[in-house]
């Protein structure tokens, strides 16, 4: 297996070991052994020099991550200065973090999940679940070995190949996707769930939506949707209780 | 629940705590959504149409989540296996709310155990902090392989957990059938204000909200019509 590849599997459990002084830092040195692995027989003391760098602070989009460590991987061998390379590093945070959530967290997640529920509710079941499935890891380690191709080729011009990619243009296009996917799903859900109850049961339903919606926007951030619904069902219980 | 073999409880176990694992560790393949991970539970206990109902509200609810950056969020995964394997076997419209309530306690103590685990990846990293500084590559795998099994162990927890909740409340708690109904409703009017919450927050202003309208009209034609 190639250090690539090896690279590539690992960049699957990047977010291993996630927590709130180094963030995806440790993870991404995880998978950034098999790339500089080579370097160890080239400078030892660099090779040691950059698992150091490799596993301090980061965070992205676990997705993109293969971006900066491709290039940060390039700019080792390249022999470039410390500095620049955490600078780098540094520097591919934000965008890389705002670009994936946006691709995946809020673009191509909530598009399938969309279609999947419909899908579900028109009769599809598994095929649904199993079409959103190969879909959305189909389409993740596509990008996930593009992230690492691109970054390695590319090295510290890793911006300006981002910016003339295909990832611009695909976050503009699913955001729309999602929020359509997302629409159809709800109202469909709402039917599948509330017609074998009848009218009055709906309109029940609907009630506790509309307060859903109006409390946890008022009283936001510490009244969750999930806070209002334990509290709505206790709130039922001692009113059967006490017998109303 | 109470009547589930060992076999399923073993295999729920499993299920669980890979489903724990993919929220965030490792492969992040989605199977930690609840509509994977309760339509597979359904079919582990032998009711998939218990799975699927149980598994969209809480995707509903899994909606109103964007886990972007450091942001605290429910553990949907092994809620979703637990209140499966609780409304299992029974009517979805008297089970339902129940399975929810369980589920939704379960969710809330699983995004705490996150961060337990986040804190204790922390402790184990300052213990390593010499190895690390050193350039050692072993220590780097060792505190990775340590969290992966932390967060392992953390799903594998909170399903069982689940799990015995689960069983408890099958045995012990009765409601009559106005109850179970009520507690259902509530249960769907909650995640729908979820997923409405969510759908409007991710849309913002601009175009996007207009697509989430058109998707809205869609949505309604198809739910006339089907």
């Amino acid at each position: 297996m190639t250090g690539r590849l090896r690279a590539l599997l690992r960049l699957f459990a990047v977010q291993g070991t996630w927590n709130y002084e180094r963030m995806l830092g440790v993870g991404m040195g995880y998978a950034a052994e098999p790339l500089l692995e080579d370097l160890k027989a080239v400078d030892p003391v660099r090779h040691g020099e950059a698992v150091v760098r490799s596993a301090e602070f980061f965070n992205c989009n676990p997705n993109l991550a293969g971006l900066a460590l491709g290039a940060t991987a390039r700019a080792e061998y390249e022999a470039l200065p410390g500095a620049q390379i955490v600078r780098l590093r540094t520097a591919l945070c934000s965008p890389l973090g705002a670009m994936g959530d946006e691709l995946f967290w809020a673009g191509l997640v909530p598009a399938l999940i969309g279609a999947a529920l419909v899908g579900v509710v028109l009769g599809a079941g598994w095929w649904a679940i199993a079409g959103f499935l190969l879909l959305y890891n189909g389409i993740r380690l596509w990008t996930g070995y593009w992230s690492l191709r691109t970054g390695m080729e590319s090295g510290m011009r890793v911006g300006a190949a981002i910016g003339s990619s295909w990832l611009p243009r695909a976050i503009e296009r699913v955001g729309p996707a999602a929020a359509f996917a997302i629409g159809a799903a709800i109202p469909v859900v709402s039917a599948w769930y509330l017609k074998p109850f009848g009218f009055s049961a709906g309109v029940g339903a609907a009630g506790v939506l509309m307060a859903g919606i109006a409390l946890t926007r008022w009283f936001s951030p510490f009244l969750t949707t999930v806070r209002f619904a334990l509290a709505a069902m206790i709130l039922l219980l001692v009113l059967r209780r006490v017998g109303v | 629940m109470s009547e589930l073999s060992s076999q399923v409880v073993l295999s729920l176990l499993v299920w669980g705590t890979l489903v724990g694992l993919d929220l965030v560790s490792v492969p992040q393949a989605m199977i930690s959504r609840p509509l994977v991970a309760g339509t597979v539970a359904g079919w582990l206990v032998g009711d998939v149409e218990a799975g699927l109902r149980i598994g969209v509200v809480f995707e509903l609810f899994a909606l109103d989540v964007l886990p972007v950056g450091a942001v605290r969020y429910p553990d949907y995964g092994p809620a979703t296996v637990a209140a499966v394997a609780l409304g299992a076997g029974s009517p979805w419209e008297l089970s339902l709310g129940l399975s929810t309530a369980l589920g939704l306690v379960l969710a809330v103590l699983g995004g705490w155990s996150l961060q337990t685990v986040r804190r204790w990846n922390a402790r184990a990293i300052q213990r390593r902090a010499a190895a690390l500084a050193a350039g050692e590559s072993s220590a780097i795998r060792r505190l990775q392989y340590g969290a992966l099994l932390r967060d392992a162990a953390r799903g594998m927890i909170l399903t069982l957990l689940g799990l015995i909740l689960a069983s408890g409340i099958k045995e012990r708690v009765l409601l009559d059938r106005q109850t179970a109904v009520a507690l259902t409703l509530v249960a769907i009017g909650s995640a729908l204000a979820a997923a409405v919450n969510g759908a409007v927050r991710s849309s913002g202003r601009k175009a996007r909200l207009k697509w989430l309208l058109a998707g809205a009209g869609a949505g309604v034609l198809l739910a006339v019509l089907a």
